[in-house]
């Protein structure tokens, strides 16, 4: 384990953008990371292997992503997976190398992203517009012209630029099949949730209160991160606009908890699927990707994100903006500080809140960011800036578009 | 919510910046034993300035680092209830990358504080009416750092205190108001962006902050206290609270680049024809402030200096200017404190409440050529002196900045990184604070948004430069009686010096 993550550290520090990895060369990928689960036991004492994270987010198909996985990153993948189990050894073929990764895949029970359908390309294509307007903007004096009349300057700019001809288009929507699926899934759920409300509005009142008593037991959380883990954990953050952030931590022991989790996490599944797809995790809008991972059979949970701004910042958008979901979450995982019926409480207690999350922080030696400057802010300011190029818009709008510049 | 501060506890510089007393004097030192250490807070503790009433003619007060309260004999599982950017110190690598002492702010290069200087054991902060009663204060001081073979790092002057900073803008004039201190009381009511009182707790540890709780602080078992020198928990634990009434001071060294500074500006607002154009300098540089020389905010008096306006402090972003085009969003003045404009609802009392949480309390003194206050910017022999090209400064000159805060990391080190020196802060791409951000690697631009378009002011040079600092511990006095009489369970065996990391 120690020699695996300097290992990764070390070629972390060189960019894995290049060789071994080459993610530079994975268009769709918008970030990856591996950390380390250390060896340990569960609540029950049953030993729990260490284990290899690694984590990508990409705009493609799994079947093309592990593909490129194989052929671009074959190198990197090889060193950093040769230390686990059942790994196919360096003469392995191909074929063989990706069904191990298929194999070893662990879905996510609920994902977030940013803005649903916007992908790498669009990112960074939107970046470079951004980019030449304002050096554009920068080039010309515009003392006396109107908002509209600088705006159609744009226009006639954008439109005799071959190279930015694509941005007089709107994006390419997500595939029929995708958008076809989420719709049905976005009837299903409530249909279904409708058809057993008679079943619900029995249960929910005794779970309820199931809940309250076994909230009762909780202790306040009066551990503190050591400075060693702090400082480890540190180390690799705070170097970009960006930062990878991972937790992971057990679930509570128990049938109520079990059930709760899943429950909520098949909510929070529902949320970022259908309500949080554009822009803001109601109301956080510093985080690009966020995902909940149960792991070894919903003993354990690992929760990662890639978010803008320090762990300090995004952990005060938790306790000002999003503590009921947090503590929907994760109060179900142990170390929690106390809540009272499962909203309220908990990320609340500030200090109790910031350690219990520092305690669990698990350092990224490796991660990867494909737009590691730009904040989620920014992105989609670009992506206003574009769409802003459509369309007619009265000189009050022009004058609204033209401060996104 | 009525809480009672314990004044005759407290030292009087959380109370008071001192304004009656304009000459101060920093003295930061080391001691070379436990001895030396405890036989100058023997002799300095009976001069600590309370933060009950006050009339004298001078002040002293007293800080340390956790080397400092180390070599005291306090042991590391105190020293452990500390913050733990208290105990790894300001200068190590993942601090300075999160403060931005990079590049020519490095600590290698400061003048003292650095990795490659002395430890610093303690910070003793002295004040007075007149520059004859702070040489005499002082001279007793040396004296007694003498005598006990106690090495002075370095004795920091001030010059003083007027109204303005060294880039010659009227400074200090937007400071919490700190619940439980008379100021407070007088405060307008508590829904305006200036007039805003925080809880103690985000000043004084021991008392509920922000969130209505008590800040983690270093707190020790009744048995470890046996005369009961130390208040009890307030939180009724029964232990002994060794921070109670103290709280952190933040002390930075920041090298000011004046002649630099006006000489941009200048160059920046030149007109067609090559000339110079002072008043386009003058409002450059209040648009990088966000404040004019004489202090009227931006929001209030967009286009020329209002020295009627020059106290003027209680106004929002939200509402009268949320583009930023009287006062730039990334303005000095609109990060380190955006008021009412932070998410996720701004021009709300919810936004005014996450921003009560990232306030400072700040206490610098400038320093520089000793011709007193620096002059107002916008006085044309000031800018015309400073913003010629052939003037080097024959002093260096700035801010030893100092604020108080009850936690380092969510007050002091937040606002640090993510206002003042994050390129993207509020929406912005490659802009750090104008006046005193970081420009490594990234933040070299200034946007100034106008109508019909913006205007912005690239590779823009860095104007200030760190040259020193520490973290402190300002205990309550009881805490110091208590650090105090440790001396007599600790042996005068050096302090070692693997310790201190």
């Amino acid at each position: 384990m120690p020699e695996l993550r300097h290992w990764l550290a070390e070629t972390a520090k060189k960019g894995l953008g290049e060789a071994p990895f080459g993610f530079a060369r994975c268009l769709r990928l918008h970030f990856a990371r591996f950390y380390l689960l250390e060896e340990t036991a569960d609540l029950d004492g049953r030993p729990i292997p260490a284990s290899l994270v690694f984590m990508s987010e990409v705009d493609a198909p799994l079947r093309l992503h592990l593909a490129e996985l194989a052929d671009v990153a074959q190198g990197g993948i090889d060193q950093a997976f040769q230390h686990c189990t059942g790994y196919p050894g360096p003469g392995a073929r191909r074929r063989e190398r990706i069904a191990w990764l298929r194999r070893h895949r662990v879905r996510a029970s609920a994902f977030y992203v940013n803005t649903v359908g916007r992908g790498v390309a669009q990112i960074r294509g939107e970046a470079r517009l951004r980019e030449e307007l304002e050096d554009y903007l920068d080039r010309c004096d515009h003392t006396g012209r109107t908002a509209t009349e600088v705006r159609r300057d744009l226009h006639a700019y954008v439109a005799g630029r071959a190279d930015l001809a694509w941005a007089a288009k709107p994006p390419a929507p997500p595939s029929l099949l995708f958008r076809t699926h989420e719709a049905l899934h976005m009837v299903a759920v409530p249909a279904v949730l409708l058809l057993a409300l008679p079943v619900l509005l029995a249960v929910l009142p005794v779970w309820a209160v199931l809940l309250r008593i076994d909230e009762r037991r909780d202790r306040p959380f009066t551990q503190r991160p050591t400075l060693q883990h702090l400082e480890e954990v540190a180390s690799y953050e705070d170097f970009s606009t960006q930062n990878p952030f991972a937790v992971a931590g057990f679930v509570r022991p128990g049938r109520l908890r079990q059930l709760t989790f899943r429950a909520v996490l098949f909510l929070t599944d529902y949320g970022v699927r259908h309500i949080f797809t554009h822009d803001s995790l109601a109301g956080v809008k510093t985080i690009h990707f966020a995902r909940w991972v149960p792991l070894d059979g919903w003993r354990r949970m690992t929760f990662a994100s890639n978010y803008d701004g320090a762990v300090e910042a995004y952990n005060d958008d938790f306790i000002n903006i999003i503590w009921w979901g947090l503590n929907a979450t994760f109060s179900n995982g142990i170390d929690y500080p106390p809540t009272r019926w499962l909203f309220f409480g908990g990320a609340k207690l500030e200090e109790q809140f910031k350690n219990t999350i520092r305690c669990h922080q698990v350092a990224v030696p490796a991660w990867y960011a494909a737009y590691p400057e730009l904040s989620a802010d920014n992105i989609e300011n670009n992506a206003q800036i574009r769409a802003g190029l459509r369309g007619d818009m009265s000189p009050a709008q022009a004058e609204q578009w033209l401060s996104l510049l | 919510m009525a809480v009672k501060l314990d004044l005759d506890d407290i030292q009087g510089l959380i109370a008071r910046g001192y304004r009656t007393l304009p000459h101060a004097r920093f003295t930061i030192f080391a001691a070379h034993d436990a001895a030396d250490g405890h036989a100058l807070l023997s002799w300095l503790l009976p001069r600590i300035t309370p933060a009950g009433r006050f009339a004298g003619n001078s002040a002293l007060h007293l800080a340390y680092t956790a080397d400092g309260l180390r070599r005291l004999g306090l042991a590391e599982g105190v020293i452990a209830g500390f913050s733990p950017q208290f105990i790894e110190g300001m200068t190590g690598p993942n601090r300075s990358r999160f403060l931005g002492d990079v590049g020519e702010s490095d600590p290698h290069y400061w003048a003292w504080g650095g990795p490659q200087d002395p430890p610093v054991d303690g910070l003793i902060l002295l004040y007075a009416n007149s520059p004859e009663v702070l040489d005499a204060k002082q001279a007793e001081l040396a004296r007694q750092l003498d005598g006990l073979a106690l090495r002075q790092i370095t004795v920091l002057d001030t010059l003083k205190l007027g109204n303005n900073e060294p880039f010659g803008f009227h400074d200090g004039i937007s400071q919490p108001i700190i619940q439980g201190l008379p100021r407070a009381s007088g405060a307008a009511s508590a829904g305006t962006p200036g007039g805003r009182v925080v809880p103690a707790g985000e000043f004084v540890l021991g008392y509920p902050n922000a969130y209505g709780q008590l800040t983690s602080r270093p707190l020790l078992p009744a048995a470890g206290d046996p005369r009961r020198l130390l208040p009890r928990d307030p939180a009724g634990s029964g232990a002994a609270d060794l921070g109670r009434n103290g709280c952190y001071l933040v002390m930075r060294q920041l090298e000011q680049d004046v002649a630099g500074f006006w000489r941009y500006a200048g160059q920046a607002t030149r007109r067609p024809d090559g000339s110079g154009d002072p008043g386009a300098r003058t409002a450059l540089a209040a648009k990088m402030v966000g404040r004019w020389p004489s202090g009227a905010p931006l929001v209030e008096t967009p286009d020329r200096d209002d020295p009627r306006l020059g106290d003027h402090n209680d106004f929002g972003y939200y509402r009268t200017d949320p583009l930023g085009l009287a006062c730039p969003v990334g303005a000095h003045i609109r990060r380190v404190n955006p008021r009412d404009s932070l998410d996720p609802q701004p021009g709300t009392e919810a936004s005014l409440a996450v921003n009560d949480g990232h306030r400072l309390l700040r206490r610098g003194r400038s320093y520089g050529p000793g011709d007193g206050a620096p002059t107002a910017a916008g006085n044309d022999s000031h800018t015309e002196r400073t913003a010629r090209a052939d003037v080097t400064p024959q002093h260096q000159t700035g801010l030893h900045f100092i604020c108080l805060a009850a936690s380092l990391i969510r007050q002091f080190e937040f606002v640090q990184h993510t206002w003042l020196n994050n390129p993207t802060f509020h929406g912005l791409y490659d802009d750090t604070d104008p006046l005193i951000g970081s420009r490594d690697p990234r933040g070299a631009t200034f946007t100034v948004p106008a109508r019909p378009v913006r205007r912005r002011y690239r590779d823009l040079p860095q104007f200030v430069r760190t040259r020193g600092g520490a973290y402190f511990f300002l205990p309550g006095v009881s805490a110091l009686r208590y650090l105090d009489q440790l001396s007599a369970d600790v042996s005068s065996v050096p302090f070692p010096s693997s310790v201190t990391r």
